[in-house]
């Protein structure tokens, strides 16, 4: 058998485990072990398995990953969500479609001191939904704007998945959360614009919510000291260069701690809730990781990544037609699982084809992480929407998407603004 | 007629590190000696395994060959450990020839499960500062990024604190002050941009990196006589320093660049300071005789034979 | 998310799992801050900090791991599960189960032999020059453990599936805040 066909039905194999819910990571380790098996032994291929575990669990680079997962647990489970969401509706709240442009604000500020798209998303849909629907806003519309604002938690550093980006590329962690931070401002900023002109068209859907009186307002606005504390310390210390990124994982999880402590929004139960998830979800990120690795050391020895770079530059489409491909490829990939796990499984077969083709690598990170996370919300299956729906249960797949289409257009500009002028993502980086 | 085979070669460094080019062209030299019978693949930028685990790769045959830092794992090879103490080579080309000379006696019982090719090094490295080291007493209260753990010893012994960081983000730990200093060969200072971020270099052949080219055992005894012959006449001393010699001269030739940009002070020791540093840091020397001693050889023996392999070879310091 | 039921003797061990595993995420947290704390003020560093770290995560990942396969908290494709019968959700259940069994216990098994090989080889830490295979050992046991608890888990699924469900099969599945990212 040559080795080509041996990796496409690697391919297909996976692919098939995948939809028995085999989990990722064990699917494309078993994959990844028999295939390795059959081109270079069997003696081999299991010592390989025992090698990478043991590798990927006990390198330090990848501790980034539990640890901004950790901050991201505490800062949730300290309520900061809430007090962020209240700011911000004291204070545009009682204009019309205020309180959908306040849930964007507040998904921002969450955004910048968490580091997972689905955890921003399923807190707003917790702390933000009740009170969209309390002023009468439509659920389509009320899900929509949490599905999309929490795309930020993903963009805004700190980000898990640009992390994991990051290490499986050999790129500086630091550099890719700056280069998060003006495309997802803009991310934002069209949020809103795209709120306001919906009241346009609409006046009555969006209605106004309450307003307070100014001094009640502020005192709202106090409480966001402390999330914003957090973000100066963690991202300005690692923009600065006083820590190395995992260090700033570590830290900024102690900050968080400690904030939470003085705050007194931490109890023991709350400590045990923050740490367990931070557990189940670094456990759940390594496996695939781990995986990932097995069956990447597969294609290597079929060669397959070579093939693909040379298939697709050959193609004679033009580089921008070889990035639309791909990006074509991670929408439809969307639908079968989520970000973490699409960026493990194929940033390293295309990774070479985009050096290969002399894009930047900072700027792709940031074109790769809003794609997928595009597929989070978009028909017919995205994890953010489905994240909503299993808090906000009444509500149905059709209204959310209905609800999320405006801001998929909005996302959808924004990644053509971000391809056309790749200076957005690239500047702040440049200035480290 | 023999057999066809292909052996996967791997090699950590990235795809343009000077090392694969040398590396290849071992390889085409046997493909040539084997009448085409033996082919090669080589995997740069850890394609096939992390760097930590080359030499288990090349045991479990995860690679045929594997370029192999046995410092990585501190402890699992106090011999080789030797050739990494302070001010022993002066330089990479023939230091590599005496270290393959030397390790050759040992390589069967300290590597006893590869088929160790050749043992070679990389051009001396040396401190490279944000402040002017001259004597041993300056390492107090530093902050280092160690080559290997035996200068980590080394500068623990001297008062200083270890930083760890890979490579590539050494650059970025000096110019942020998480390290005030950094021990690394000439020539890769100015490749990981660090000759940015520090000015003060001591040009003293301070350490050298052992690595060793091994093979795995199984692929070896699996070849025809005649293609093992081709193997062992490609793993000898000349191969080890041709293989080296592309790496070391580019090492070498980063002094002379560092020396000629704008704010970059190179400055030799007198005798007197050198003899400082050889005395200081000689308590080093007694933590790695520990290590020999368990696997039953006399360090002393282990380090006069080194050292008469490297005077023989032009290579001591 | 359990129902009122006493927890039996597996639900009883794998909490404490869980628990250790989560309690070493906060370790490294503390160690991270402490060195660089030390680092920062005291241009100082605790010994081994380094290699401290990365041993603790390999433990917290793999005794984070067991907990994560017994409670069904992997990262799945459901796109095909979600849309099929109750029969056929059962088979694709105990088709996916078996293959997690097959792949961990392959891991196990490896991950023994690496560790025996750690300490033969008489691997060190950087600093302290102290023998790294306990840790591995340590984190080993998580994945030993994994391999007993889905092998309970996959009985169950097969031959009493209505115990299963009684422990919350369904709905013990940590929620998807939790278990993606
Ligand atoms: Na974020
Ligand atoms: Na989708």
């Amino acid at each position: 058998m040559s080795t080509d066909l041996v990796a496409v039905i690697g391919f297909v194999a996976l692919f098939a485990l995948m939809l028995l819910r085999v989990p990722v990571g064990m699917a494309m380790g078993l994959v990844g072990v028999v295939g390795y098996s059959y081109v270079v032994g069997v003696w081999p291929a299991l010592k390989l398995v025992g090698q990478t575990s043991l590798r990927t669990v006990s390198d330090y680079t990848f501790g980034v990953i539990p640890m901004f997962m950790l901050m991201g647990a505490i800062v949730t489970v300290s309520g900061v969500s809430r007090e962020l969401f209240k700011a911000a509706n004291s204070m545009i709240g009682h204009m019309r479609g205020g309180l959908g442009a306040a849930t964007v604000l507040a998904c921002g500020g969450f955004a910048a001191i968490s580091g997972s798209s689905v955890a921003t998303a399923a807190t707003f849909s917790n702390v933000a939904y009740p009170e969209m629907r309390r002023f009468k806003y439509p659920e389509s519309f009320s899900t929509g704007v949490i599905a999309a604002g929490g795309t930020l938690g993903a963009m805004l550093p700190p980000s898990t998945v640009l992390a994991v980006y990051a290490i499986l590329t050999e790129q500086d962690i630091g550099k890719l959360f700056m280069a998060g931070i003006i495309p997802g401002l803009l991310a934002m900023a069209m949020y809103v614009l795209t709120i306001a002109i919906i009241v346009r068209v609409r006046p009555d859907w969006l209605p106004r919510g309450e307003q307070k009186p100014w001094r009640e307002r502020f005192a709202d606005l106090k409480s966001v000291w402390a999330p914003l504390a957090l973000f100066i310390f963690v991202i300005g210390g690692l923009y600065g260069g006083f820590f190395t990124p995992t260090e700033a994982g570590g830290v900024g999880a102690t900050g968080a701690f400690l904030l939470g402590i003085a705050r007194r929004r931490l109890d023991r139960a709350k400590i045990r809730e923050a740490l367990l998830s931070a557990t189940r979800t670094a456990a759940a990120v390594f496996t695939v990781l781990i995986g990932a690795l097995l069956f990447g050391y597969f294609l290597t020895v079929t060669q397959t990544p070579q093939k693909i770079t040379d298939f697709l530059v050959h193609l004679g489409i033009g580089r921008y037609g070889v990035l639309v491909v791909l990006m074509l490829m991670y929408l439809a990939l969307g639908c079968l699982m989520d970000a973490m796990a699409m960026i493990i499984l194929t940033v390293p077969i295309v990774f070479p084809v985009i050096t290969h083709l002399g894009f930047d690598p900072i700027w792709f990170g940031i074109v790769i992480v809003m794609t997928v996370e595009l597929g989070l919300i978009t028909p017919p299956v995205g994890m953010n929407v489905f994240v909503i729906k299993s808090v906000v249960d009444r509500v149905s797949f059709a209204t959310i998407f209905r609800g999320v289409a405006p801001f998929v257009l909005t996302d959808i500009i924004r990644l053509a603004i971000i391809i056309a002028f790749p200076v957005l993502a690239m500047w702040l980086p440049s200035r480290m | 007629q023999d057999k066809p085979v292909n052996l996967k070669m791997s090699s950590w460094v990235p795809a343009q590190h000077p090392l694969n080019p040398a590396l290849q062209a071992w390889a085409d030299d046997i493909k040539k000696a084997s009448g085409g019978t033996i082919t090669a693949t080589l995997f740069p930028s850890e394609q096939l395994g992390k760097a930590f685990d080359h030499y288990d790769m090349a045991r479990d045959g995860i690679a045929d060959l594997a370029y192999v830092n046995p410092g990585y794992q501190p402890g699992r090879f106090p011999i080789m450990a030797g050739a990494s103490l302070p001010f022993l080579f002066s330089n990479g080309k023939s230091g590599s020839a005496a270290i393959d000379a030397w390790y050759r006696q040992y390589a069967a019982k300290e590597m006893k499960d590869i088929k160790v090719c050749f043992a070679f090094v990389h051009d001396p490295g040396t401190f490279h500062a944000r402040k002017k080291i001259t004597l041993p007493t300056d390492i107090n209260g530093m902050k280092i990024r160690p080559a290997t753990s035996t200068i980590g010893q080394m500068v623990t012994l001297l008062g200083g604190t270890n930083v760890q960081a890979s490579a590539p983000a050494a650059r970025d730990a000096l110019e942020k002050g998480v390290a005030d200093a950094i021990t690394f060969p000439w020539g890769s200072i100015i490749l990981f941009g660090i000759d940015k971020v520090v000015k003060y270099h001591i040009d003293v052949p301070l350490y050298v990196t052992p690595f060793v080219w091994g093979m795995n055992k199984d692929k070896y005894e699996s070849m025809s006589a005649a293609q093992k012959k081709v193997i062992d006449d490609h793993c000898t001393s000349e191969w080890a320093e041709k293989v080296a010699a592309n790496w070391a001269d580019y090492e070498a030739a980063g002094k002379g660049k560092i020396a000629a940009e704008a704010g970059h002070e190179v400055y030799k020791l007198t005798p007197e300071q050198l003899d400082a540093w050889r005395k200081a840091v000689a308590p080093v020397e007694g933590t790695w005789a520990e290590g020999v001693k368990k696997t039953g050889e006399d360090p002393k023996a282990v380090l006069d034979n080194l050292k008469a392999s490297l005077v023989k070879y032009k290579a001591a310091l | 998310m359990q129902q009122a039921t006493t927890p039996n003797l597996t639900d009883r061990i794998i909490g404490t799992i869980e628990w250790l595993a989560a309690i070493s995420v906060g370790v490294v947290a503390l160690n991270i801050f402490v060195s660089v704390v030390l680092r920062k003020f005291f241009s100082t560093s605790i010994p081994d900090a380094y290699d401290f770290g990365r041993m603790l995560l390999s433990i917290l990942i793999f005794w984070g791991i067991a907990a994560t396969s017994y409670r069904g908290g992997h990262i799945t494709v459901d796109l095909l599960w979600s849309a099929v019968g109750p029969r056929a959700k059962r088979a694709i259940d105990v088709f996916a189960t078996l293959m997690l069994l097959v792949f961990v216990i392959m891991q196990t098994a490896m991950l023994f032999d690496k560790v025996r090989l750690t300490r033969i080889d008489n691997v060190l830490t950087y600093d302290l020059n102290l023998p790294t295979w306990p840790f591995y050992a340590v984190a080993w046991t998580g994945d030993a453990c994994a391999v007993i608890l889905i092998a309970v888990r996959t009985w169950r699924l097969i031959f009493a599936p209505d115990k299963l469900h009684d422990e919350g099969y369904e709905t013990a599945h940590p929620s998807i805040e939790e278990s993606k990212s």
